[in-house]
């Protein structure tokens, strides 16, 4: 079950197809590999094997269900023991074993064909390969962390393990993760025969008595232990001490290089069942794999209808228009960018030549192609018959009142205005919309061209259908689409502020702007938040706390903006200027920033600062749970990771609340409450949540 | 004029791990040295609720000082514990008395008043850094041949030679020591000192020493061939001995891997301090170190150190060999507790009761300091008084304490 063997003049065909959809490791691949291989051991006259997929991928991996339910880190030891028995019997055969990899390599997918004596791709930049665990809290579990550097060579191991960021088969080739690529199945099939021809008796580079590294890197030398610190530094500045899944690869590796192969094996399968029962790992498994592959299937919406869009036009070039435009483009739509400014015109048509010519795989009339489908105007009629409007213009009410008054007449029929306010609730702004019904909120995130998120709002009257569509418009820009209810910053603004005002506030309290900074990073925020307030420019922050106070008549009275405010006076802008909280030439902290913020306080420190930004965050979400505006605890963890950076390590801050314990958070919280203001008051929804023992995950 | 009383340096712990087979199937090769030092030191912490920053040194006995024995092990070991950045660390090469040195140096220190509080220890991952792999300066040729210097093996047969001990007599004593350690495992004679080997999911790793051989015989170990005869006859390594005992035509090989320590990986830690410190952290003392002592004594023989090593031990402490409960003399070659037993006139009842390093294994620099908690886990047991713990060392060299229980 699971897998066929098909004997022909002693080259067995092993072909992995379990039922469902595809190929993960798990026990019952686990299981069919032990018998293929047992039944290879008694085959007579066998010279080789071929070990190819019945399904699209090759292996993706690990069978996530059970590894995410899995708490008991004995059974999981146990699964990678006994697949890594297997991947020794196969590589102990004495006949060479070609993987003919014709789909995804993941994972525990790519360990079985480092298991194997050679492997050959399809050259196709679809095809992907490699080992991305660190990405999911883990490490390789099957032989991945003791195999690769034989192949790779110590410093590539460590790099292409301790990132977690697969290849594609052509750059895999370059780099030594495949042995050979192939430009069809035929010839695929052709050369690993060869390669049986050639290699009667092959043994694997760690069974054999010398072998030269790859790199020229040997294990033991002075040089590689000088690898080994070097990687602990990179890794350190990478990911400040947030991601132990990395940490402990460097370790197998490491530990792997001096021990005999079968006890490295050992080493990383203890390593493997630990992280994989740890909460991290969990956290990460839940949000980038469950909840993503929800999110992308739309799993708890009313549904998806053909998005019946053709033609877009896109009111505003700046930088999110002219985005917009090019990954509309290249998604097939025809595009009509408008603008009242030839000027903004001319750089947004410079940024999407850019764009499309930063498209390798395409060819020179597909590029053109896709040129062509811009339109470029600062003309209203050009927009007449549109299918979607997504208007892009300066956050300010009267201006996006007249747009939508003067053209909404221009939509074809059935047409949808779409705002791509970043904060003004889509209530306020369809006042003046002829049908309300197709009125929605599109809040994508810049820059638009890699940002995986677009935050969907709804208000009461937008109706199903609207809804649905703009989902598959969501889909094929190949979005990560959230939907959240109506209300000033919707989620992913108003949680996105917290951190930032609160960033801001503790420099201005006194905390060491360095050490803000740092905290961030440690707790594994993927921006600090002084940096990012920078990037964003300070006076769009400014902006946004008036509009905010105008929206909900809330005054947030704090030193903190008080300093984001001077600093704009000061012509401290941010990066945009070349200096805000930073000076970017040096890219450090501006030395004069002490001098606008208060002394020292006596208790300050990493924690203590950490805690800081990440409770913030956490009020904002249980108001923004309380408010409404969130439908689910899976689309505040997604829409926090993908479209904010929050920290990945947590798996998000519905996680993050869960591991810190609801009654821990309520109690934390109000003791910041009333220390440092009503911010960190605890929802109604946190209240209720600790004191029913409820987690937002069981 | 009579010296002023120094304070006393008091025992109020000790553990190990087990012992693991020392290749690379053995159970423990897959910890690294630095995390078999870690579990014993974090086990030391947390039975006796150590604060941090409270002790005062902590000195590791490690023979084979290289690749990840190498830099400086104990205080790389410290920094992966709770037990603070205070507390230094220093690591100790005095052969196969490493570990009793340590124990010995603790005590020195806290006797001398400069010291409060002091973990002493050791640890050999023969497994990971093969012994011999550091090289060294004992291999100098004009000292092995001014010298006469000849491995171990040789000498421990040269020993029995000396002392007419047979071939019959050694696998006896062999076989006596397997009988008492798998007796000792099963009643749990060492089970107050010994502390698993966990990962870090907290499964089992080992929890049992894995190399006594409880199914030996004397039939099988008769047809065990010499070890050391090949070495000594064919290359000739013998004639190195005859410029310091002539008299010796012929040395009698009677040593092989059956009635020599076994290769193995382990850990162990010893907590030394005053009554003071132990006043301040609420420790319960076990057993006051009565007397130390080292010596060097013939280099060519090398392993008769425990004769000398005891006798200076006694008379520091001013005892007689009477007034000594049990002793572990360690099993480097069985030809050196027999020739002990046949120097002092002691009985095999109060020596090695609970078998020693031929069933259980030698990790060269931890053994010193693991005798010292078997001796003291066997004293209370039987409710004796006082333990003697020697050594043979390389070199020429022997090491020996005295532990009185209070």
């Amino acid at each position: 079950m699971g897998i066929t063997i098909a004997l022909n003049e002693g080259v067995a065909t092993l072909t992995m197809k379990l039922p469902g959809r595809a190929n993960v490791i798990g026990e019952p691949l686990i299981r069919a590999l032990a018998g293929a291989v047992e039944e290879l051991e008694s085959a007579e006259g066998l010279r080789g094997v071929l070990l190819t997929s019945g399904h699209r991928d090759f292996c993706a991996g690990a069978d996530l269900e059970w590894l995410y339910g899995e708490r008991d880190a004995a059974v999981v030891y146990q699964g990678s023991v006994a697949l890594n028995q297997t991947f020794r019997r196969l590589e102990r055969l004495g006949v060479p074993v070609v993987a003919c990899i014709e789909g995804a390599a993941l994972g525990g997918g790519y360990e079985i064909a480092l298991a194997c004596s050679h492997r050959i791709a399809l050259d196709s930049p679809k095809i992907q390969v490699g080992l991305p665990e660190v990405s999911l809290g883990l490490i390789p579990g099957a032989g991945g962390t003791q195999r690769l550097p034989y192949l790779v060579g110590i410093q590539r191991a460590l790099e292409h393990i301790g990132a977690g960021q697969p290849l594609r088969a052509p750059q895999a080739a370059r780099k030594g993760f495949v042995d050979a690529l192939a430009p069809d199945h035929d010839s695929l099939m052709a050369a690993a025969l060869a390669f049986i021809e050639a290699h009667p008796k092959h043994a694997q580079p760690w069974d054999q008595k010398r072998w030269s590294f790859p790199g020229g890197v040997r294990p033991g030398t002075p040089m590689a232990r000088n690898v080994f610190i070097g990687a602990a530094g990179f890794l350190q500045k990478k990911t400040a001490g947030a991601f132990p899944a990395a940490e402990t690869a460097l370790q197998v590796i490491h530990e792997g290089l001096g021990l005999s192969f079968d006890r490295g094996l050992e080493v990383e399968a203890r390593a493997f069942a630990h992280l994989a029962t740890s909460d991290q790992a969990k956290d990460m498994i839940r949000t980038f794999f469950f909840h993503r592959t929800a999110v992308l299937k739309h799993a708890g919406l009313p549904g998806v209808l053909p998005h019946g869009i053709e033609k877009v036009a896109i009111l505003g070039a700046g930088m999110m228009g002219a985005g917009l435009a090019f990954i509309c483009a290249k998604a097939g739509f025809s595009v009509v960018l408008k603008d009242v400014s030839g000027s903004q015109l001319e750089r947004a048509q410079a940024h999407i030549h850019e764009q499309a010519g930063e498209l390798g795989r395409l060819d020179e009339a597909a590029r053109t192609a896709l040129l062509q489908r811009v339109a470029l105007t600062l003309e209203d009629e050009p927009i007449r018959g549109s299918d979607l409007i997504i208007e892009a213009v300066p956050e300010v009410l009267s201006i996006k009142h007249a747009e939508l008054r003067r053209l909404q007449g221009l939509l074809a029929e059935d047409g949808i205005w779409a705002s791509n306010t970043s904060a003004i609730p889509i209530g306020m702004l369809n006042e003046h919309s002829a049908d309300r019904s197709a009125f929605i909120g599109l809040h994508f995130f810049s820059p638009v061209e890699k940002m995986p998120l677009l935050e969907i709002i709804t208000t009461e009257h937008t109706s199903e259908r609207t809804l649905a569509r703009c989902l598959a418009f969501g889909d094929a820009l190949k979005k990560v689409s959230v939907v959240v209810n109506d209300g000033y910053g919707f989620f992913t603004s108003r949680f996105f502020a917290s951190y930032l005002i609160e960033g801001a506030q503790l420099v201005a309290e006194g905390h060491d702007p360095v050490l803000v900074e740092y905290a961030a990073r440690a707790a594994g925020m993927v921006m600090p938040p002084l940096k990012v307030f920078d990037e964003v420019t300070l006076s769009l922050g400014a902006k946004a706390f008036t509009s905010r106070e105008l929206v909900t008549g809330e005054a947030l009275d704090l030193p903190g903006i008080d300093l984001v405010l001077r600093l704009v006076e000061l012509g401290r802008n941010g990066k945009i200027v070349g200096q805000g909280f930073y000076d970017w030439q040096t890219r450090t902290i501006w030395s004069g920033l002490s001098e606008l913020t208060a002394a020292r306080p006596s208790e300050t420190g990493l924690v203590l600062i950490q805690e800081r930004l990440m409770l913030a965050q956490l009020a904002e979400l249980g108001r923004a749970f309380d408010e409404g505006i969130l439908n689910s605890a899976r689309d505040a963890d997604i829409a926090a990771i993908f479209g904010l950076g929050f920290a990945p390590n947590t798996g998000g801050p519905c996680a993050y609340a869960d591991r810190y314990g609801l009654p821990e958070l309520v109690a934390r919280l109000s003791e910041l409450a009333a220390r440092h203001g009503e911010r960190f008051k605890p929802a109604a929804k946190f209240r209720d949540m600790a004191s029913a023992g409820e987690r937002f995950y069981d | 004029m009579a010296p002023a009383a120094l304070p006393d340096a008091f025992v109020y712990d000790a553990v190990r791990t087990p012992r693991g087979k020392g290749k690379d199937s053995g159970a423990l090769n897959t910890v690294a040295p630095v995390r078999l030092l870690v579990g014993v030191l974090d086990a030391l912490q947390r039975r006796n609720e150590l604060a941090a920053d409270v002790v005062d040194d902590v000195i590791v006995g490690c023979v084979t000082q290289t690749s990840e024995q190498g830099s400086c092990i104990a205080r790389a070991a410290v920094l992966l514990t709770g037990l603070g950045d205070g507390p230094p660390g220093q690591t100790v090469n005095r052969y196969c008395g490493s570990g009793l040195e340590t124990v010995n140096q603790a005590a020195a220190l806290v006797a001398s008043g400069f010291q409060d509080l002091v973990i002493a220890g050791g640890v050999e991952s023969m497994s990971r850094v093969k012994m011999g792999s550091d090289g060294g300066a004992m291999f100098d040729p004009p000292l092995v041949l001014g010298r006469g210097i000849v491995p171990q093996g040789i000498s421990a047969d040269l020993l029995a030679t000396l002392s007419g001990i047979t071939r019959q007599d050694v696998d006896a004593f062999a076989l006596q020591s397997q009988h008492r350690a798998a007796s000792a495992i099963e009643v749990g004679a060492f089970g107050k000192s010994l502390v698993p080997v966990r990962d870090a999911s907290g499964l089992t790793i080992l929890e049992v020493d894995e190399y006594p051989r409880p199914g030996s015989t004397i039939e099988g170990l008769a047809k065990l061939n010499p070890a050391f005869e090949v070495m000594g006859t064919q290359f000739g390594l013998d004639a190195l001995t005859r410029k310091a005992y002539p008299q010796i035509e012929r040395i009698h090989h009677v040593h092989h891997a059956g009635n020599s320590s076994g290769i193995v990986d382990g850990a162990a830690a010893v907590l030394v301090g005053n009554a003071a410190a132990g006043e301040r952290h609420g420790l319960r003392a076990r057993a006051r170190i009565r007397a130390t002592a080292v010596v060097g004594d013939e280099p060519v023989l090398m392993l008769a150190g425990p004769m000398p090593a005891t006798e200076r031990a006694l008379k520091k402490a001013g005892m007689s060999i009477q007034d000594i409960d049990l002793f572990e003399v360690n099993e480097a070659f069985a030809a050196v507790p027999l020739a002990f037993m046949q120097r002092f006139d002691v009985d095999d009842d109060r020596v090695n009761v609970n078998g020693g390093a031929i069933a259980l294994g030698h990790p060269l620099g931890a053994t010193g300091a693991m005798l010292l908690g078997t001796v003291l886990d066997e004293l209370e047991r039987r409710d004796l008084s006082v333990g003697l713990v020697t050594l043979c060392i390389g070199g020429g060299m022997g090491i020996a304490t005295i532990v009185e229980r209070v």
